[in-house]
């Protein structure tokens, strides 16, 4: 396992998962406030999980290197 | 999402041959991405009234959303497993600190600001009642980001250059 290269996933991804929780709360109040329809809401969580997605991939190469 | 499967396969098979092959593909799909937006498209969005940028948006932002993050992540990832392959990641070399360097300015410019504006875009576009003016005003954002970053990306080629031929 390449333990460096695992942190360093990790850390980006966490570094990514902060911004989109500054988004996604950005959106809810947005929401809250009549101005963003639930599709909106919707939308974030996909783009969310496609972006995990990829770091989930790129976290498994850290075992195979 | 097939970069980083592709990715998966190079190591699982241990081909140094597939993982140059999915470095330099990645790499220079991001380079020309960045390079066509910011010096071709960058001329005919400035040209066009905001109505029409905000067509080209929401056409525009949904298809680069996906494709460039996982362009880029593969691309730096892919080169770090090549170097080490290759026995060339050693932190007192200059060139891997400046390859190192350049990397670090793309990753805050790439996951810092241009995925935030696309997120952005998109939720804007989503809105009962868009703000044209915010949504021409953060595409221009990232297509001048990307024009910044394209002058990177020729940099890095620069030294991943001299890393592959001393």
């Amino acid at each position: 396992m390449n333990t460096s290269a695992l942190v360093a996933i990790l850390v980006f991804a966490a570094a990514l998962l902060s911004v989109f929780g500054v988004l996604y709360r950005m959106a809810t109040r947005s929401h809250a406030r009549g101005e963003l329809g639930y599709d909106g809401i919707v939308i974030l969580r996909w783009a969310l999980l496609g972006q995990l997605a990829i770091f989930a991939i790129l976290t498994l190469t850290a075992f195979l290197s | 999402m097939i970069p980083p499967v592709v990715l998966v396969l190079g190591l699982a098979m241990k081909s140094l041959y597939v993982l140059d092959y999915v470095h330099v593909l990645t790499g220079a799909s991001w380079t020309g991405f960045d390079l066509y937006t910011g010096l071709v498209l960058s001329r005919v969005l400035r040209s066009l009234e905001i109505p029409a940028r905000v067509e080209v948006a929401k056409r525009l932002t949904p298809t680069t959303f996906f494709i460039i993050p996982s362009l880029a992540a593969v691309a730096i990832t892919s080169g770090i497993y090549l170097a080490q392959a290759m026995g060339k990641f050693n932190l007192a070399d200059p060139w891997i600190l400046a390859a190192g360097a350049i990397v670090v300015v793309l990753t805050v410019q790439g996951f810092g600001v241009f995925l935030p504006n696309g997120v952005r875009i998109f939720l804007e576009l989503a809105k009962v009642k868009p703000d044209p003016g915010l949504i021409s005003k953060l595409t221009m954002r990232n297509v001048r980001l990307a024009a910044s970053q394209a002058v990177f990306q020729v940099l890095i080629i620069l030294v991943m250059a001299h890393l592959a031929v001393y």
